[in-house]
């Protein structure tokens, strides 16, 4: 056989086999297919690489992101797991497997942190919201804006007191759902972009100013949620939601 | 003159519960005279409470020093003039001596001079039950419905050898421990008896001195005694703190043995028997129990002998016996185990193994054996989803055999089937400790098959409500499995508000509203520009009527003059309001001039030429040049007017 036979044979071969290797795999679909393979063989490392070589690419599918929280649970990081769970839940908030997955992943986590009061109405629609997808959430303000876009632009064409009265009742109420919708959308985008970090560590001292000689004011540990309120060259200023507060080392968090 | 006369100390003999009260010994005469006696004592002793005058009473002993294992004698004496009714002195509070003799009672009456006086005293013979400087606590004695009370007594125990000669009376019976009966404990102290009394004794013995929480300890209570026994009885309830005391019948009528002790020969009687299982581990005691006993007294008066009965009743106490209980051990209880100590065996029965959906079926559990089952509770038959099962009915029953307590208990189910089929009713399984073997052990019944028919009327069981069901238990929490993506991947990191789309959408209906705005305002704009117009060229046109009217000023030509005239005012209020003139009626043109300001003048002016023209143009006769004249220079006098009050 000649050598360019040879050479087309091999480049044959490598093609062929491509999929079936994490290195070789090039495109998300097939990654996440080797991901999940491995997964189900019990090779959560190998599952975890697959996943986030997919997440390297810009695919921010909260499928990936939720099969590899499974994937770093499975191997005992707890933070990691807890991290890609939340950040699948921002995706796709009306996801139970991943709220069921974090609920049980916060369950394992050294600190007790007491969540804030809320009151029942609020924390009833809280929940609604939280189980909407941004994007339905996005159709239905379209909806009801254009219903009261197409009311409001009908007054002037329409003549007749009648006519213009309903018409302007109408329109009020269709503003007046533009206004809750655009409200809710407005909470799903905070929500989105709440600076939020999970603890990445073991154990995590927690001080009172940007610099290691400060006063160590209380400890947390891997997995737990923190609320990222400041910046301070490597230092991140956190809280907690009963209102403690300190400054952590960057690396020793991961932004949500 | 002095008289002694010895008498019963006791006229009567206390009820004593749990059937030990006023036992008598089988063979022990009823003597007529010892009532007799009694009488006469009762009348010399405290026949009138009233009668107690100068009472004192006095505490002694006969040494203040003895050998351990010696006796030492307590004399107890009344003095005074008269003495009520006396009841024997109060000795439980003597906690440093063991009673073993006494009360022997003496009455004694002195004449001298004219004076009486009466002398009774107790005496008691104690044993100290240890060395050192030991105390007879003051001795509380009834007379004449009055409480005296003696001093207290101190006794110095030497060690053995030491001090003071040993009490009288003979020596002791048996020997010393190790002796009592079945040689599984020590028994009690050999109690020694004055001389010229009885030997008589009461022992408390146990089974065994270890035990498991839970394990039968089988209390006796032995008499032993030389001499005739006529009457007995428990002085106080015996309780048994510690322990669930279940009793063991003895016969009524006492069986007497002969027992040996050593040299002596002893008549044995069993007072009481229990069955004790201990409720706590530590060291638990059995306490001291108290009899009374009547027996016959040794008389040196023949005459007394031979008429009457002399009795007295004297007092014996066990010892307390310790106990030492062990817990069950902790490591290898099975589950299940509801704290059965002993032994037993367990069958399970079904009354039948063929039936039918909805046909009750009777099972029984049975657990039975050496033991007490009175602390088991537990339900032994687990819940059956295929049947509907009732509260079962739990009967349970002792028995003793070999003085040794056998339990039964027995679950009653009525089971009722949900469902046709093979069933089975699940082995049931029952855990206890067996203490002889020190391990727990559990035994089970083997599973029973019921085959269970339709029921009679064709149904497969009852609807749904029936079937007992059972919440389903979370095993342990595991995280939900991966997702596939069968319909691909999707890149869902920026949310759709966040898309130039959804800007352009939100920025679509404004632009179009927008739009209308303007449009539906030029629309407008332009609408009032014609009318403005039109109201502008008002004047023009009615100028222009006119004209041509003036150019029709002819009689020839009168009627096309008059129209034109009413044509010119008609269109002008039609221009000036921008209506229609085809529509106008006097009314309406009244109503639009009046909306604008026009004066009555104007507005009568108006109408009254308006009114000749129509006159004119319908009744021609009586036009002439003059009047067209007239006509037309009111005519546009009118329009001058409006004009300037329109406009205004």
């Amino acid at each position: 056989m000649s050598p360019s036979r040879l050479a087309l044979v091999a480049l044959l071969t490598l093609w062929a086999a491509a999929p079936l290797s994490p290195a070789l795999a090039s495109t998300p679909r097939e990654l996440f297919q080797l991901g999940n393979s491995a997964y189900e063989q019990g090779k959560f490392e190998e599952a975890a690489g697959a996943y986030e070589k997919i997440l390297a690419y810009g695919f921010a599918d909260p499928r990936v992101l939720y099969n590899l929280a499974n994937a770093c649970f499975k191997q005992g990081k707890l933070g990691a797991a807890i991290l890609y769970y939340e950040r699948a839940l921002r995706l796709d908030p009306s996801d139970q497997d991943v709220r069921d997955n974090l609920e049980l992943a916060r369950g394992l986590i050294h600190d007790r942190i007491p969540e804030a009061e809320i009151p029942y109405p609020v924390k009833a629609i809280r929940e609604v919201l939280d189980a909407l997808p941004v994007d339905v959430l996005c159709v239905v303000f379209l909806c009801v804006y254009y219903v009261a876009a197409g009311l409001v632009g009908a007054l002037p064409v329409v003549s007749g007191n009648v006519r213009r009265r309903v018409l302007g009742y109408g329109a009020a109420a269709a503003g007046l759902c533009v206004l809750l919708s655009g409200g809710a959308l407005f909470y799903k985008h905070q929500d989105r972009t709440a600076a939020h970090a999970i603890v990445m560590r073991d154990r995590v001292d927690v001080l009172s100013g940007p610099s290691a000689d400060n006063t160590v004011l209380f400890t947390v540990h891997e997995g737990a949620r923190l609320e990222v309120r400041n910046r301070r060259g490597g230092w991140f200023q956190v809280s907690l939601p009963n209102a403690m507060s300190g400054w952590v080392p960057s690396e020793a968090v991961e932004r949500v | 003159m002095l008289l002694e006369a010895r008498g019963p100390a006791d006229r009567s003999m206390r009820a004593a519960p749990g059937g030990d009260a006023g036992r008598r010994p089988p063979g022990s005469p009823s003597r007529p005279a010892a009532f007799l006696l009694g009488l006469l004592a009762a009348w010399l002793c405290g026949g009138a409470p009233a009668m107690a005058q100068g009472v004192s009473v006095r505490a002694r002993v006969d040494r203040n020093s003895v050998a351990e294992g010696g006796q030492v004698s307590l004399i107890v004496e009344v003095f005074g003039t008269s003495l009520g009714e006396i009841a024997p002195p109060d000795v439980s509070g003597i906690t440093d001596f063991d009673i073993v003799g006494g009360p022997m009672s003496s009455n004694r009456f002195q004449w001298i001079n004219g004076r009486t006086s009466v002398t009774c005293s107790y005496t008691y013979v104690l044993r100290p039950r240890r060395i050192g400087s030991q105390r007879i606590p003051p001795l509380g004695l009834l007379i004449g419905g009055r409480t005296y009370r003696t001093e207290p007594i101190d006794v110095e125990v030497l060690p053995g050898g030491a001090g003071g000669a040993p009490g009288p009376g003979p020596p002791s019976p048996g020997g010393g421990a190790g002796a009592g009966p079945g040689g599984a404990a020590r028994p009690g102290r050999p109690q020694q008896e004055p001389e010229g009394a009885f030997m008589v004794r009461v022992i408390g013995d146990v089974d065994a001195r270890t035990a498991y929480v839970g394990q039968q300890v089988t209390l006796r209570v032995l008499l032993d005694t030389q001499t005739e026994i006529l009457n007995l009885a428990m002085k106080d309830t015996p309780t048994f703190p510690g322990f669930w005391a279940e009793e063991i019948k003895v016969p009524e009528n006492l069986e007497m043995r002969r027992a040996q002790r050593g040299a002596e020969t002893y008549s044995e009687y069993t007072l009481m028997k229990r069955a004790l299982f201990p409720t706590g581990s530590g060291t638990m005691t059995v306490p001291a129990m108290t009899y009374q006993i009547q027996v016959r007294r040794r008389s040196q008066d023949p005459i007394e002998s031979f008429f009457f009965t002399p009795t007295e009743t004297i007092t014996r106490r066990t010892e307390p016996i310790a106990v030492h209980v062990q817990p069950l051990p902790a490591t290898s209880r099975p589950d299940g185990f509801a704290g059965a100590v002993g032994n037993f065996t367990l069958a399970v029965t079904a009354d039948r193994r063929e039936s039918q959906v909805n046909d009750a079926i009777g099972v029984k559990v049975r657990v039975a054996g050496e033991g007490n089952l009175n602390a088991v509770n537990a339900l032994p038959l687990p819940d059956l989803s295929d049947f509907k099962q009732y509260a079962p009915k739990v009967a349970s029953s002792t028995s003793v055999v070999g003085d040794r307590l056998r339990s039964e208990k027995v679950w009653d189910y009525v089971l009722i089937p949900l469902a046709p089929g093979a069933q089975t009713i699940p082995a049931v399984r029952f855990s206890f400790f067996d203490p002889r073997a020190g391990t727990y052990r559990s035994i089970a019944s083997p599973p029973i098959a019921i085959q269970v028919a339709r029921g009679a009327d064709g149904t497969s069981g009852p609807a749904g409500v029936l079937v007992s069901q059972r919440d389903v238990r979370q095993l342990r929490r595991d995280i939900h499995f991966i997702k596939q993506a069968p319909d691909g991947l999707r890149d869902r990191s920026v949310p759709l508000y966040r898309t130039p789309w959804f800007a352009a959408l939100v920025f679509l209906p404004l632009a179009t509203d927008l739009g209308v705005f303007v449009y539906a305002r030029t629309r407008d704009s332009q609408r009032a520009n014609a009318r403005q117009r039109r109201e502008r060229r008002a004047r023009s046109l009615a100028r222009r009527r006119l004209k041509e009217a003036r150019r029709r000023m002819a009689p020839s030509t009168a009627r096309a003059f008059y129209a034109e005239v009413a044509q010119a005012l008609t269109e002008y209020v039609a221009a000036k309001f921008d209506t229609a003139a085809a529509g106008l009626t006097h009314d309406r043109i009244e109503e639009l001039l009046i909306s604008r300001g026009a004066s009555e003048e104007d507005r009568r002016t108006f109408h009254r030429c308006l009114e000749a023209c129509d006159y004119a143009r319908f009744a021609p006769t009586s036009s002439g040049p003059e009047e067209m004249r007239r006509t037309l220079l009111a005519a546009e006098d009118t329009l001058v007017r409006l004009e300037r009050s329109l406009g205004a």
